[in-house]
């Protein structure tokens, strides 16, 4: 896309994209702009900023921004207040909208309206999409849409997204919309009322609010403790709302339920003129599927089965898929190997690059099917079953039950998943989730699960269909969800002390997702994919090329390929570092190579995979053949040098594993964790916290594993 | 459509009927939300959600957290919340 926030060009119509979370916003917003999408951040935070770009029928370029869903303008969590940052023109980025999309849900008009009546006193020409019409004439529900454009005085616009219904008119909507006067506030205040807060909406326009947003402002400031951090600074604000406050109650008016009661009131009064409905069923679809998954006994059992068909989905049908890649870029490197003379510049390109890159990019159809899983459950409405389900052990360990879907999130990627904590209020709830989504096992761990438990665990069946190295597998993802529940109860008993906040969530009525938006969202996510191992893992991977290849020396001609690759790196810059640091990972049962993969892939745990494939030479022996096998062969037959013994046994390889469920070693989370946890200094010691407790956690388990299995006789080499 | 709630600006006349704590209310009860005491950011947030003072809610089901019918829309509150808010229960439907 071209059109970007503070960059769009002036030919080009900026539309803010609002609404209550699933009314099928995001949907609409895909079906509107499709792949023409750029993923960011919103400045100095990391609430995701998603804008896009489409041309109307008529050439009209327009620009949406998807402002995070959102049930009102008052800011509880750092998504609310990013939306009513950009609608009062009040936005770092300094993206202001020409227009405002409004999409409501129009089954679910009444509490929709809500948000849509404080969005239409902005002072901001509007559209409202009136979205899932199907689905409220389904349930018997006549909205009168001539009528309700004359109340609301703005254009009124069905569609249903996931049929891409009503899509043009919307578009045209958008390009008349500007040519409009502004809507205003449709509903009158008592005199007593209106003398009350004009005080507090001089103060606001004194700032440079334009009037008639001071005035949604002002009724909507009346609810709150104190206003949100970018109004607080106005001066004589806090003294204007306290006397509003004093003369409201002097007229016999609760200054909190204030707001609520006028605009639910005339919600309630523009209804009855423009809606019908016939009777309201009892017993939805909704209802009835509930009756099921939210049951007691059943509940539990349909969440622990459907848990249990991602991950057999993601381990075992994305194999054909990743067999694929594997062979392609086997193929590949091969090909463009072959054309190359045999030297450096050969190592540099096959060992290096394809070798490096194609041991990561392989696990791509795993993370698209994770991703296109946690999708389907969001979309369709169990995400929230899931956290109303979880949250009473959420909450034993002191999280609050939203936190279970960043934790979800987590197995995918840790990004994601702190991320999604924005959505959990309590800044003390959301830095307890932080602190523990990095522990869930993502997809990054996968590849050294996935080589280990390959060459170490044996394939038997130990019954129910399942193999021990599907347990162990199985054994390494539930260590990292108990170990991040316990540390969660530790950092909510200590550094983060204090009352987990009460439930508050809304259960969407489950709706089959629109294959097309979930497309959208698992491309974006795979495009993010390969792009960071287009660059932070193929810059790892030359660096670590060169490492492992310089200074160079000679090697005895009659010693074996494997003897004389292994004299080269013991001399190479990379093995002197390993020889170093050989001594701190020796009490865990490593050898130099493993300690120089751990330090390797500190910035990105995927690269520990091809550094082993570097260290042992696998592609310079069998280009053709599978490399995971091959490196997987090459760990089982590794030889101490002294003894003649095993280099590596299962014991150790067990260690090594939950060394990995432990260790946080991805340059990227550390990152979103500083940004997230407050950013700047603030940020710095939490992630360095969570960096080094998690640190001391991987070596102590490790060590713990290794010398216990030794003193228990399990061996070890 | 749920009642409509008072448009004036005045508060709902008081009702002789008696009043609870939504917490102890079985499922299948309907009530009318009387008075809502928990922090500003928390009234707000019902608020917006639709659970007002004046507002008629179904309990859909009551256990740790109730799940509530408020609008026709299903929503799940935790139980110290639910202690704070006080209801005036209404007859069955028939």
């Amino acid at each position: 896309m071209n059109a970007t926030g503070s960059t769009a060009p002036r030919d080009t119509l900026r539309v803010a994209v609002i609404g209550n979370p699933n009314t099928g916003k995001t949907t609409l917003f895909n079906a509107l702009t499709g792949l023409r999408q750029r993923v960011g951040n919103f400045a100095g935070v990391t609430v995701e900023r998603v804008e896009g770009s489409f041309r109307t029928t008529d050439g009209q370029r327009i620009a949406l921004l998807d402002l995070p869903g959102s049930y009102s303008l008052s800011a509880g969590s750092p998504d609310e207040r990013i939306a009513l940052e950009v609608l009062l023109g009040r936005d770092p980025d300094r993206w202001r909208p020409d227009v405002v999309l409004v999409v409501v849900d129009a089954a679910h008009l009444e509490r929709n309206l809500f948000l849509a009546s404080q969005v239409l006193e902005l002072g901001l020409p509007v559209v409202i999409a009136l979205n899932q019409v199907d689905v409220a004439e389904s349930e018997g529900i006549r909205i009168d849409i001539p009528a309700l454009t004359h109340e609301l005085g703005v254009q009124v616009i069905p569609t249903v997204a996931m049929r891409g219904e009503g899509l043009d008119p919307l578009a045209r909507a958008l390009c008349l919309a500007i040519t409009l006067p502004a809507p205003t506030r449709r509903f009158q205040l008592s005199a007593a009322a209106t003398a009350a807060l004009a005080p507090v909406a001089a103060a606001l326009t004194a700032d440079g609010l334009p009037p008639v947003a001071a005035h949604m402002e002002a009724l909507r400031l009346l609810g709150l403790d104190q206003p949100e951090a970018h109004l607080a600074q106005v001066p004589g604000i806090a003294a204007a709302l306290r006397d509003a406050q004093v003369a409201l109650q002097a007229a016999g008016i609760v200054p909190s339920r204030f707001e609520a009661e006028r605009r639910y009131g005339w919600i309630a009064e523009l209804l009855a003129r423009t809606v019908t409905r016939r009777a309201p069923l009892t017993h939805t679809v909704s209802d009835r599927i509930d009756a099921v998954a939210l049951h007691r006994f059943w509940g539990p059992l349909v969440f622990l089965g459907l848990m249990a068909l991602v991950f057999q989905a993601v381990f075992s049908w994305a194999t054909p898929l990743m067999d694929g890649i594997q062979a392609v870029i086997g193929a590949v490197g091969h090909t463009i190997g072959s054309w190359l003379p045999e030297g450096d510049l050969r190592s540099l390109v096959v060992s290096g690059i394809f070798d490096g890159v194609g041991s990561v990019l392989v696990f791509l159809p795993q993370i698209a099917m994770l991703f296109a899983f946690i999708g389907l459950l969001e979309h369709s409405g169990y995400m929230a079953r899931a956290a109303y389900l979880m949250d009473r052990v959420m909450r034993r360990v002191g999280l609050h039950g939203k936190s279970f879907i960043p934790m979800l999130s987590g197995y995918a990627c840790a990004v994601p998943g702190i991320m999604a904590t924005r959505t959990i209020e309590d800044p003390k709830d959301r830095l307890a989730a932080i602190m523990v989504v990095p522990l869930m096992s993502c997809s990054a761990r996968l590849p050294v699960y996935t080589l280990l438990i390959g060459a170490f665990v044996p394939a038997t069946s130990v019954g129910l269909g399942l193999t021990l190295q599907g347990v162990t597998m199985l054994a390494m993802y539930l260590l990292g969800t108990v170990m991040a529940l316990v540390m969660a109860a530790v950092f909510k008993r200590t550094l983060l002390k204090g009352p987990v906040r009460p439930m508050i969530l809304e259960l969407p009525p489950y709706r089959w997702p629109s294959l097309r938006s979930l497309m959208v969202s698992v491309t974006q996510r795979c495009q993010m994919f390969i792009r960071r191992a287009g660059t932070v893992i193929l810059s790892l991977s030359i660096v670590l090329w060169a490492l492992a290849t310089y200074p160079k020396t000679t090697v005895d001609p009659t010693r074996s390929p494997a003897q004389q690759q292994e004299a080269r790196l013991a001399h190479s810059a990379l093995g002197r570092m390993g020889q170093a640091i050989a001594p701190v990972v020796r009490p865990l049962g490593y050898d130099w190579k493993i300690g120089v993969a751990i330090v390797s892939s500190f910035a990105a745990r995927e690269v520990f995979v091809s550094t082993m494939s570097t260290l042992y030479g696998v592609s310079d022996v069998s280009v053709e053949a599978d490399h995971e096998q091959a490196l997987q062969q090459r760990l089982v037959q590794a030889r101490h040098p002294e003894t003649g013994a095993p280099a590596y046994s299962p014991l150790m390889a067990v260690g090594l594993m939950v060394f990995y469920v432990f260790a946080l070693m991805c340059m990227s989370t550390i990152a979103v964790t500083v940004r997230e946890a407050g950013g700047g200094r603030l940020g710095w010691r939490w992630a360095g916290i969570q960096f080094a407790y998690m640190l001391v956690l991987a070596y102590g388990s490790a060590w713990l594993v290794y010398a216990g299995g030794r003193a228990l006789g399990w061996g070890g080499a | 459509m749920p009642t409509p709630l008072p448009t004036l600006d005045q508060q709902p006349e008081p009702s002789p009927r008696r009043t609870c704590a939504l917490a102890t209310c079985a499922a299948g009860v309907r009530a009318t939300i009387v008075d809502i005491e928990c922090s500003a950011d928390e009234a707000c947030r019902l608020r917006a959600l639709g659970l007002c003072e004046g507002t008629d809610v179904s309990v859909i089901d009551a256990r740790h957290a109730m799940l509530l019918d408020v609008r026709g829309t299903r929503l799940a509150l935790g139980s110290t919340l639910t202690a704070g808010i006080t209801v005036q229960p209404l007859p069955p439907r028939d």
